[in-house]
């Protein structure tokens, strides 16, 4: 099948006259040759010098304004970036500085507040142990003047006791006497 | 064959008894420059930091010309960078405006490709004398050969020297030729299969007529290259 139709295609072809259509080839035929070389070199000549002298300087310019701005551009950028990071080295340096000032002033402060407390802790320390030695000593001569008015107390009832169980009228003096011996004797137990 | 023709138009122009009227091929190549340098125009009248596209493609035109010099010969090549990037340009153009239907392919003429390689080869020939001399001839005596093969060696390498504009030409011509050809022969089997069993040469015609874009890039790319090349030769003497 496939055969045929190659065939029929070669047997088609040479009817229609396809290899045939003209004998020999027309680029072989020197009739024109001088005027095709004549026109090309004059036309290749125009082409090369408009080129050459008006087009290419203009690309080639075109090209090197763009690396040129392209560089400086990047350059820029380069510079501008160097920049940013002084200004952020900066920063960070002020940043630590005020962080070390604040530290200190933050010592410091306690330091002084820590003076006040302690000064005013011992003063009122002080104080209160003056009021403490104060308030003992009222109460060491309360506790003398009441064992003395006890003394004076129990002499009257111990005297009035013996006179009425006994009847007699004991010296004062005795009854004294005996009072004091046994509030001595006893006067550890209350002071 | 009838789209290789050369045909006159408007009068016959005879200067010295030689036909120098303008015609078909004379007109394409009026075209193709025209195209060049309003491409060129649009792609750098803005000077524009952000390009436009027009001149993206220009400038890329411009890069790929001037990456293709200095890979291939060097920075003593950039003052021959405005002739390497014209070739370039005026072969690919050729070739392109070749690719529209009912246009005359100039570069598919040998006598115009042969013009500009046999212009190559004498340029780079005379620039190999003017920088190194008579010391240019070593260019045939390649080093590091045994004394015994030398004789045989630089004589081909004279040989393959001086075929250098046929190879260049040729080269060209043919790959030029022999696509638009094929792509003739495959619009005929459209036309004369009809429409029973002319999908298979169309599709075929569509492949092909990518195929010939390729190849007329690549056509304009391996001229300017090979350029580049023998002018390496000429202004860097390896040998």
């Amino acid at each position: 099948m496939k055969s045929f139709l190659f065939l029929f295609i070669a047997l088609k072809a040479i009817d229609f006259d396809l290899y045939a259509a003209e004998a020999g080839m027309p680029q072989l035929d020197p009739t024109y040759w001088a005027s095709q070389a004549f026109w090309l070199i004059l036309v290749f000549t125009i082409l090369y010098i408009s080129i050459s002298k008006f087009y290419l300087p203009k690309i080639k310019n075109n090209l090197d304004n763009r690396e040129s701005k392209i560089k400086e551009d990047l350059e820029n950028a380069n510079k501008f970036k160097e920049q940013t990071e002084e200004k952020i080295k900066e920063y960070e340096a002020i940043l630590k500085n005020a962080k070390k000032e604040v530290t200190k002033i933050h010592f410091e402060s306690k330091k002084i507040l820590d003076k006040n407390i302690q000064s005013k802790k011992n003063s009122m320390e002080k104080e209160i142990e003056k009021e403490i030695a104060k308030a003992q000593k009222e109460i060491l001569e309360i506790k003398k003047n009441s064992i003395l008015s006890i003394q004076k107390i129990s002499e009257s009832i111990s005297s009035t006791l013996i006179e009425s169980i006994s009847g007699d009228k004991l010296n004062e003096s005795s009854i004294r006497a005996t009072v004091e011996e046994v509030s001595k004797k006893n006067i550890g137990k209350y002071l | 064959m009838q789209q290789f023709t050369v045909h006159k138009i408007g009068p016959e122009i005879k200067i010295a008894g030689i036909d120098l009227s303008f015609t078909n091929a004379s007109m394409f190549m009026v075209i193709s420059a025209s195209i060049i340098i309003l491409f060129l125009y649009l792609g750098s009248k803005n000077k524009s930091i952000i390009p436009s596209k027009l001149q993206l493609i220009a400038e890329m035109f411009y890069a790929f010309v001037a990456k293709m010099i200095s890979d291939t010969a060097g920075s003593k090549a950039k003052p021959y960078f405005p002739f390497i990037f014209s070739l370039f340009m005026f072969v690919l153009f050729c070739n392109m405006v070749g690719m529209l239907p009912y246009s005359f392919t100039v570069t598919s003429h040998i006598i115009v490709t042969l013009i500009m390689a046999l212009f190559i080869f004498v340029a780079v020939t005379v620039i190999g004398f003017i920088k190194h001399g008579f010391k240019y001839l070593s260019i045939f005596v390649p080093s590091g050969v045994p004394v015994v093969l030398l004789p045989l060696i630089t004589i081909i390498e004279i040989i393959s020297y001086l075929s250098r504009p046929v190879s260049l030409s040729v080269r060209l011509f043919a790959n030029m030729m022999a696509g638009h050809t094929m792509l003739k022969v495959f619009g005929g089997f459209v036309v004369s299969l009809g429409v029973l069993g002319g999908w298979l040469p169309l599709s075929f015609s569509v492949a092909l007529t990518g195929l010939e874009i390729l190849v007329a890039f690549l056509q304009a790319y391996v001229f300017a290259i090979l350029t580049c090349i023998y002018l390496n030769d000429a202004l860097n003497l390896h040998h």
